[in-house]
């Protein structure tokens, strides 16, 4: 093993000692950016307690920009009377919050309207996903 | 991608389910009416009770002597036609987008179940394709359609197998296993694989036979 002295490498000990610390702040940062921006990298619905299928990646803002969606209610929407209203969002709740609150709802149904927004609006714009293994994707790191 | 998925999904199943059943109805009429043709006594002695009995006795594994000659047979037979059954019917995937299409919803096979159960059945199939080729007495009976049925049974289960784990390609694996079952339901009516629709029958009618012989009384 070779030791360099400080003179060899023109750093002093202490300088090197800053490195991490640095690097602790621009991962900070990044984090918080992160979060700031809103993306969640999938789909995670906390009804779904053992999940049968791999997770969706969902890139909320990125997907919603790609596909010009500026709505926010086209997704979270509200109801009232069986008729959607248009000046109202559901935004900051999971939709199993609403679609597993009545007693006769089970998982599959909450997949169903999952399904029907996602898959639907895909199939209706001729773009995105609309294979099971196309959005439950495998190994998707 | 969209365009063929929506016509796979939507038009072609309709029209494989209704030619199934108008198939299947035509099938069954057709054969009733050669039955009291060639017959004309068959329906006045088919039996309920001997009909149900005779069905009953060969859908239990080893009841009859002919299964309890061929053990290995008997056993991969009964897996295979329970496996074929109970897959498509009770696949968590398949009753999700029943639901998505009508509401409707029923008791689903954990995944890992079925995946075994997909197994089983691609299995059997090969064990079938193996007796036809290598046993002289069956191959002596095989036409070229016996194979093609055989795997026009198996495709919808290697398709099914190879889209739910993702392998590559699994995009088209998974429009050609939607095709694939739609070819099936189609070829049920109008192959060997009608032996479904007639199974019924053909034990009521051999039940009958049998048990009303057997039990009348001798004048
Ligand atoms: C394409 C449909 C869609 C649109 C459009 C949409 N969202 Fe969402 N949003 C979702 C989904 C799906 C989730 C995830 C729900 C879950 O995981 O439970 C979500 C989650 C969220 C969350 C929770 C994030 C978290 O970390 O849990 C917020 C906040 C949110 N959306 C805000 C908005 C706002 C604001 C808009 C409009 C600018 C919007 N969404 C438009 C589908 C959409
Ligand atoms: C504030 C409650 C609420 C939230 C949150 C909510 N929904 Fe809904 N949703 C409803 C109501 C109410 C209906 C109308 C149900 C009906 O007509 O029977 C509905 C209808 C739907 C439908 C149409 C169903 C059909 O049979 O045609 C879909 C699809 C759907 N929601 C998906 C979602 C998704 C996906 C989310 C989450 C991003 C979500 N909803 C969040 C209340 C909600
Ligand atoms: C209102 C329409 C709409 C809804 C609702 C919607 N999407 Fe999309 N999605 C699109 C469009 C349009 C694209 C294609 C965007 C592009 O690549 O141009 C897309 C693309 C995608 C992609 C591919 C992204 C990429 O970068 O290639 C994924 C994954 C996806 N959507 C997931 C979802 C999920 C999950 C949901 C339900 C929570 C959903 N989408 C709901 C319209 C929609
Ligand atoms: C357009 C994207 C999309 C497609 C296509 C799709 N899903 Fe989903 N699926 C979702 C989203 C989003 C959820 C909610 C995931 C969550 O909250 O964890 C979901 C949830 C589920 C769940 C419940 C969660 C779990 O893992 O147990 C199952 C099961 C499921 N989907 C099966 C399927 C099957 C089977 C198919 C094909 C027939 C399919 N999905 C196709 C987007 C999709």
């Amino acid at each position: 093993m070779v030791v360099y002295s400080e003179k060899e490498t023109g750093v002093e000990t202490k300088h090197l000692l800053m490195l991490p610390a640095i690097g602790l702040v621009i991962l900070a940062l990044s984090v918080i950016a992160a979060y700031s921006q809103g993306d969640i990298p999938f789909v995670k619905d906390s009804a779904f307690e053992n999940p049968r299928r791999p997770p969706v990646a969902f890139y909320h803002d990125e997907h919603n920009e790609k596909a010009g969606l500026l709505e926010c209610n086209g997704c979270h929407h509200v109801y009232e009377n069986g008729k959607k209203l248009e000046s109202s969002a559901s935004v900051g709740m999971e939709c199993s919050q609403c679609h597993l609150a009545s007693e006769n709802n089970s998982a599959i149904d909450l997949i169903r309207v999952y399904h029907l927004q996602c898959r639907g609006c895909h199939l209706k714009k001729n773009a995105g996903p609309i294979l099971c293994g196309q959005c439950h994707q495998k190994n998707d790191n | 991608m969209h365009a063929i998925y929506e016509i796979v999904s939507g038009p072609m199943v309709w029209l494989a389910a209704i030619i199934f059943i108008l198939g299947s109805l035509y099938r069954l009429i057709f054969m009733g009416r050669l039955a009291a043709k060639k017959d004309p006594m068959v329906f006045s002695y088919l039996s309920v009770y001997y009909s149900l009995r005779s069905i009953f006795h060969w859908i239990i594994p080893f009841a009859s002597v002919n299964m309890r000659k061929h053990p290995i047979m008997t056993v991969v037979a009964f897996a295979f036609h329970i496996c074929l059954f109970a897959v498509p019917i009770f696949l968590c995937a398949h009753i999700i987008l029943i639901n998505e299409a009508w509401q409707v919803k029923w008791w689903y096979l954990p995944n890992p179940i079925a995946d075994v159960m997909t197994l089983i059945v691609i299995g059997a199939c090969i064990f079938f394709l193996g007796r036809r080729l290598l046993l002289r007495e069956v191959r002596y009976l095989t036409t070229f359609s016996d194979f093609l049925i055989l795997a026009g049974v198996a495709a919808p289960f290697v398709t099914g197998f190879w889209s739910y784990h993702q392998y590559p390609g699994h995009e088209t694996a998974a429009i050609l296993h939607i095709i694939s079952g739609e070819i099936i339901l189609v070829m049920i009516p109008f192959t060997r694989l009608s032996h479904m629709l007639f199974f019924p029958f053909l034990r009521g009618y051999a039940g009958s036979e049998f048990g009303a012989v057997r039990n009348a009384v001798d004048w």
